[in-house]
C-alpha cells in the first residue's frame, strides 16, 4: 500500500513542486499506514527507485542517452546506466530513510501517549 | 520528554538529508536537485526526433515570424519588418545559447563569483579594475544614440527577455543546473558588454611594462636592435607600393624621452603566439568562373558551446547569412547576394598605461601639466556567492582607471599590468559598431562597405571584402589614435600633456586598398601597411608567415575554385620552418648524436615542411625551436623582479640566420662561452629527451595529432561536456594556425556573382548549447576533416534547396 501511494503521489506533486516534496510524501505515508520497519524502508525505496527510473529513461531513450553520457563522464561514470543506476538509488534512499523516519516518529508518539495514558491508569 | 526527542530527532534527519542533497558544496552540483527526473538534467535530454512545424505565440512581435531550421538546425529568420528580425534572433539564439550568453557577459561584467563564489574573485576585480563596465556603459550610450541600432538592441533583448521568462525549473539549460543558479533579465548593457569582451580578447594586448623593463635594463641601442619598429621580414596586408591617396594630418611630435620607473615582484612568462585569423578574397581574374570567391578563418580560443552562431536574417532591405555572436543582434562575418566580408584583427596600439605620480597616499590628486588634477573613484560592488558583498574602489584619471596599487596574487592575466598606473583604452570609448554590421548586413557594394566601416571602433579589425560586382577590398578598420612613433611602446608619463593621445587617424585614412594590380588582397595579423603610411599603428605585429604562405599561394593559383580556396585553409606549410630548418640542421654536428638524435635528424631532413597529423617532424621541429628560443634568451630576459619578454620570433630568425657569432647566443649564467651550435644541441637533445620520456620511442607516439593534442574543452571547463582530443594537423605558424585549443573558430567560402552566392563555411561545435542536443557538437567532425558544409541563402522559409527539418511560426495572438 504504502508502495503504490508513494509512487502515486510523488510522481503527481513533483510535476508542480520540487523533487524533495517525495521526502514528505514518503514521511507522511509511512507515519500513517507504514505496517512495519521494514516496509517503510523498501516500500518507498522501490516506489521512488522505479519512478525516477522510468521518467528518466522516458527523457533519455528519446534522447539516446547523448546527456547521461555526458553527465556520467561529468560524474566520473563509465556510461549512461550508471547514472540513471545512482539517480534511482539516491532517491530511493532518501525515501527510505524519510520512510523509516516517519514509522518511528508514528511509533514514539504512540508510545508516549500509551505511556502518559498507562500512567492516568494508575 | 526522551520521546519528544527522538519524534524530533526523526523529523530533523529527513529535512536534514533533503536540505543537503539539495545544496552545492564546492563544485558538486546540489545532488538530487540536479538528478531528479523531474526537474534535474534528465528533462533536459532533448528527443532527437522533433515535429516538423511548431507554433509560438509572442505578443512581443510586431508581425507573423517563420523560421525554417535546416538539417544542422541553424534557423533561416523571415520577418516583416527590422525590429521582428532582430527580435527572433534574439529568441532563437537564447533559446540555444542562454547559458554561454549568461556566463560570458558575468564574465565580462566581473560577476563570476557571484555564482561561483570567491574562487573567481580576483578575475571579477581584474575585469571590473580594467573598466569594462565603465567601457560597456560608454559604448552603449553610444549605441541608443542611433535609432537604429538603438532599435536592434531593444528588440534582441525583449526576444532573449520572453524566451527567460518561458523557462521553469525542468527547462533550464544544463549548466544551470550544474553550477545551480538562475538566469536573470537580459540587459541591453549585456549586448555592450559583450562587444566589450570581445576587444579585451583582442585587444588588450600590451607589452608596455615589459618593454621599459627592458629599456631600462639594456639600454636604448639594445632595445631597438633587438625589438626593431619593423621586422625584418615582412609581407604587408596593404600591398608594398600602394599609393596613400590622402593628404595626412600633422602628426604630433614627440616629447623628450621619459624617465619613469618601474618595480615590481612579478616573473617573466615567454610569450606565447596569440590568435592568428586569416581572410583573403580573390578577383575573378584569377577565378574558374570568373566570379571573386571570399574566404575567412578567424582564430579564437575554441570552446563548447561555440563562439559563433549561424543565422540568416531576412526582412525588407535585409537578406544575410553568417555567423553572429551570440548576445549581439545582427551578422559580423557573412555575405548577402550582393557582398561577403569578412574579418581579422589588428594588432593595433590602442591600449597605454600611464604612470601617475599621486599628492599622497588618498590618491585624490595627480600631477599633470604642472599642476595638481582631481581623480574620481568609482565603487565596484562584487557580490560573491556565500560571503558579503566586497566594494572594490577604483581610482579613474583624464586617462582611465588605474588598474593596480599592489599586484593581485595569482593571476597570470594581470602580469603585464605596472602598478599604479593607468590604463587608456580604445574600448573605454563611446562607439557603436553595431552599426558596421547593420550597414553591412544590408551593403550591395563597394560604397555600402566603406560607409559602414566608418561606425567601427574596436577591436580593429582587417575587413575584407568582395562584391558580385567584382569589386574586392581590405581595410585595416578601427578608431586609430593619432600618434608620434613608438607613442606607447614604452610607458608614458601621465603627468605630461604630451604623452596624451591627440585626436584620431581619419576614418578614410585607414590603410586600405581596393582592387590590386595582383588580384586578390588579404591579411593574416601581419603588419598593415609598409613603413611608408604616414601614420603610427604599432611598431610589431604577428609574424609575417602566415601571411607570406597565403600571398605566396595566392600569387601563384590560378582557375580558383571554392574547393581550392577550402583546401588552401587548412593548408599546413610553415614558412618558419623552409627560413630556419637548413641553418638548424647545419649547425648540428652529426657526430655527437645518439641514436634517436641520429634519426630525429634525418626525420627533418626528410621533412616537407607542412604541420600534417599523422608526421612526427613537426613534433620535433616545434620543441626544438622552442627550446632553442628560451636557450637564447632566458638567461638575458628571465630575471627576477623584473618582468620583461623575449624578442620576437623574426629577430630571433634574424639573428641566427644573419649574426650567427652574436653575443646573445652566450648563456651568461655559465662562465664557458656559448656559440649557436652549442645552444641548437642542447636542444634537440632536450627534444629528443622529452618526447623520448612522454611519448616512448621515436615513432608513432610522437605523431604530430598526439603530441599537439588539440581538442575543443567546455566554457566552463565542465568534464564530458568538451569534445574529445582530435586528430588533426596545423600548427601556429601555418596558415591552418591550430593548436592545442586555439584555432580557425569559424571557416567561411564564399563565391559572389550574377547567380545566388555559393557559400561554404564550417566551426568546430554545434548550433545548439545544449550537451543532450544532437546538434551540441555535431560539425567538429567536418571541421577536423578540413572539410566544409554548404550555406543556404534562402529566398523564403520554404526554399527547397535547404533541407529544412523543422518550420517555426511565431504569431502575436
Amino acid at each position: 500500500m504504502v508502495f503504490i501511494v508513494v509512487l502515486i503521489a510523488s510522481f503527481l506533486l513533483q510535476m508542480v513542486l520540487p523533487w524533495w516534496i517525495i521526502v514528505p510524501v514518503s514521511f507522511i505515508t509511512c507515519c500513517l499506514i507504514g505496517k512495519t520497519p521494514k516496509k517503510s524502508i523498501w516500500e518507498p525505496f522501490l516506489a521512488i527507485f522505479i519512478l525516477w527510473t522510468g521518467v528518466a529513461l522516458s527523457y533519455s531513450l528519446q534522447n539516446q542517452h547523448i546527456l547521461a553520457d555526458r553527465v556520467a563522464e561529468m560524474f566520473g561514470l563509465q556510461t549512461w546506466w550508471l547514472i540513471l543506476f545512482v539517480t534511482a538509488l539516491t532517491g530511493g534512499f532518501i525515501v527510505a530513510i524519510s520512510g523509516i523516519c516517519g514509522y518511528k516518529f508514528r511509533k514514539t508518539i504512540l508510545a508516549k501517549k500509551h505511556v502518559s495514558h498507562s500512567s492516568v491508569n494508575n | 520528554m526522551r520521546n519528544k526527542f527522538k519524534a524530533a530527532i526523526y523529523l530533523v534527519i529527513p529535512i536534514m538529508l533533503a536540505y543537503l542533497l539539495n545544496t552545492k558544496f564546492g563544485s558538486v552540483p546540489p545532488i538530487l536537485k540536479f538528478l531528479n527526473p523531474f526537474t534535474g538534467f534528465w528533462k533536459n535530454s532533448v528527443a532527437i526526433k522533433q515535429p516538423k512545424k511548431s507554433k509560438l505565440v509572442l505578443r512581443n512581435t510586431k508581425e507573423t515570424v517563420e523560421i525554417a531550421f535546416d538539417d544542422r538546425m541553424i534557423p533561416h529568420i523571415f520577418a516583416q519588418n527590422d525590429h521582428d528580425a532582430y527580435y527572433a534572433q534574439g529568441y532563437v539564439t537564447a533559446r540555444d545559447r542562454l547559458w554561454q550568453m549568461d556566463f560570458q557577459t558575468r564574465y565580462a561584467a566581473g560577476r563570476l563569483s557571484e555564482v561561483v563564489g570567491v574562487k573567481a574573485l580576483e578575475l571579477d576585480r581584474y575585469q571590473r579594475r580594467m573598466g569594462m563596465v565603465y567601457g560597456a556603459e560608454n559604448s552603449l550610450k553610444g549605441m541608443m544614440e542611433n535609432p537604429k541600432s538603438r532599435e536592434m538592441i531593444m528588440a534582441y533583448t525583449a526576444g532573449i527577455n520572453d524566451y527567460i521568462h518561458s523557462l521553469n525549473a525542468g527547462t533550464l539549460p544544463v549548466e544551470y543546473k550544474i553550477l545551480d543558479f538562475k538566469p536573470e533579465d537580459w540587459t541591453p548593457l549585456k549586448c555592450a558588454l559583450l562587444l566589450k569582451q570581445m576587444s579585451a580578447v583582442l585587444a588588450m594586448g600590451s607589452d608596455e611594462f615589459y618593454m621599459t623593463n627592458i629599456l631600462q635594463k639594456f639600454g636604448s641601442a639594445v632595445t631597438a636592435d633587438l625589438f626593431p619598429d619593423y621586422p625584418f621580414r615582412e609581407d604587408p596586408i596593404i600591398p608594398v607600393g600602394t599609393k596613400w591617396d590622402f593628404k595626412p594630418l600633422q602628426v604630433p611630435s614627440a616629447p623628450e624621452a621619459n624617465a619613469v620607473i618601474q618595480t615590481s615582484q612579478i616573473k617573466t612568462k615567454q610569450l606565447e603566439e596569440g590568435i592568428g585569423s586569416n581572410n583573403w578574397a580573390v578577383s575573378g581574374a584569377k577565378t574558374a568562373s570568373g566570379n571573386p570567391i571570399l574566404a575567412n578563418d578567424p582564430h579564437l580560443n575554441l570552446t563548447l558551446p561555440s563562439i559563433w552562431y549561424q543565422i540568416q536574417l531576412h526582412a525588407p532591405g535585409m537578406n544575410s547569412y553568417g555567423v553572429s555572436l551570440p548576445g549581439a543582434p545582427g551578422i559580423i562575418i557573412g555575405f548577402n547576394e550582393h557582398i561577403a566580408w569578412g574579418v581579422t584583427n589588428v594588432a593595433a596600439d590602442v591600449l597605454d598605461f600611464y604612470q601617475v605620480k599621486f599628492k599622497d597616499d588618498t590618491h585624490s590628486q595627480y600631477q599633470y601639466n604642472n599642476g595638481w588634477k582631481n581623480t574620481t573613484s568609482r565603487l565596484e560592488k562584487i557580490k560573491i556567492r556565500g560571503e558579503r558583498t566586497e566594494t572594490d574602489t577604483v581610482i579613474y584619471t583624464h586617462h582611465g582607471p588605474v588598474v593596480y596599487f599592489k599586484k593581485p596574487e595569482n593571476l597570470k592575466m594581470a602580469n603585464n599590468v605596472p602598478m599604479g598606473s593607468a590604463l587608456r583604452w580604445i574600448a573605454h570609448d563611446r562607439s557603436n559598431e553595431l552599426m558596421t554590421f547593420y550597414y553591412l548586413n544590408r551593403g550591395k557594394n563597394y560604397q555600402d562597405y566603406r560607409k559602414a566601416l566608418t561606425f567601427y571602433t574596436a577591436p580593429a579589425q582587417n575587413f575584407v571584402f568582395a562584391s558580385a560586382t567584382d569589386d574586392i577590398a581590405i581595410t585595416a578598420n578601427g578608431k586609430f589614435p593619432l600618434k608620434w612613433k613608438n607613442q606607447g611602446k614604452f610607458i608614458l608619463d601621465g603627468s605630461n600633456p604630451a604623452d596624451d593621445w591627440k585626436g584620431w587617424i581619419p576614418a578614410a585614412q585607414n590603410p586600405t586598398v581596393k582592387n590590386p594590380g595582383r588580384n586578390f588582397v588579404s591579411s593574416a595579423n601581419q603588419s598593415s601597411t609598409a613603413p611608408d603610411y604616414p601614420y603610427y599603428i604599432n611598431w610589431e605585429f604577428a609574424p609575417y608567415e602566415r601571411g607570406k604562405r597565403i600571398n605566396d599561394r595566392l600569387t601563384s593559383m590560378q582557375n580558383i575554385t571554392v574547393d581550392s580556396m577550402r583546401i588552401m585553409q587548412s593548408d599546413s606549410y610553415s614558412i618558419f620552418a623552409e627560413n630556419i630548418l637548413p641553418a638548424l640542421i647545419k649547425a648540428v654536428d652529426p657526430a655527437k648524436l645518439n641514436a634517436t638524435q641520429k634519426e630525429a635528424l634525418q626525420v627533418m631532413n626528410r621533412w616537407n615542411k607542412s604541420y600534417e597529423a599523422d608526421a612526427i617532424a613537426p613534433s620535433i621541429f616545434e620543441l626544438w625551436t622552442k627550446r632553442l628560443f628560451f636557450n637564447i634568451w632566458d638567461d638575458d630576459f628571465t630575471i627576477e623582479n623584473i618582468p620583461m619578454r623575449y624578442p620576437s620570433r623574426d629577430r630571433t630568425v634574424e639573428l641566427i640566420l644573419k649574426d650567427p657569432g652574436s653575443k646573445w647566443f652566450d648563456n651568461v649564467r655559465t662562465p664557458e662561452k656559448e656559440t649557436l651550435p652549442d645552444l641548437v644541441f642542447e636542444a634537440l637533445t632536450y627534444t629528443c629527451d622529452s618526447l623520448e620520456r612522454k611519448y616512448g620511442p621515436i615513432g608513432k607516439g610522437w605523431k604530430w595529432a598526439n603530441v599537439k593534442g588539440t581538442h575543443v574543452p567546455h566554457l566552463a571547463n565542465i568534464p564530458g561536456f568538451g569534445s574529445e582530443t582530435l586528430w588533426n594537423g596545423g600548427g601556429k605558424s601555418t596558415i591552418n594556425a591550430l593548436s592545442e585549443s586555439n584555432g580557425p573558430s569559424w571557416r567561411m567560402v564564399v563565391e559572389l556573382g550574377k547567380k545566388a552566392p555559393v557559400a561554404k563555411g564550417v566551426y568546430p561545435g554545434g548550433q545548439s548549447g545544449n550537451p543532450g542536443s544532437p546538434f551540441y557538437r555535431d560539425m567538429i567532425g567536418t571541421w577536423t576533416k578540413g572539410e566544409l558544409y554548404d550555406l543556404y541563402l534562402m529566398n523564403s522559409p520554404q526554399d527547397e534547396r535547404a533541407k529544412v527539418l523543422n518550420h517555426l511560426t511565431i504569431k502575436k495572438k
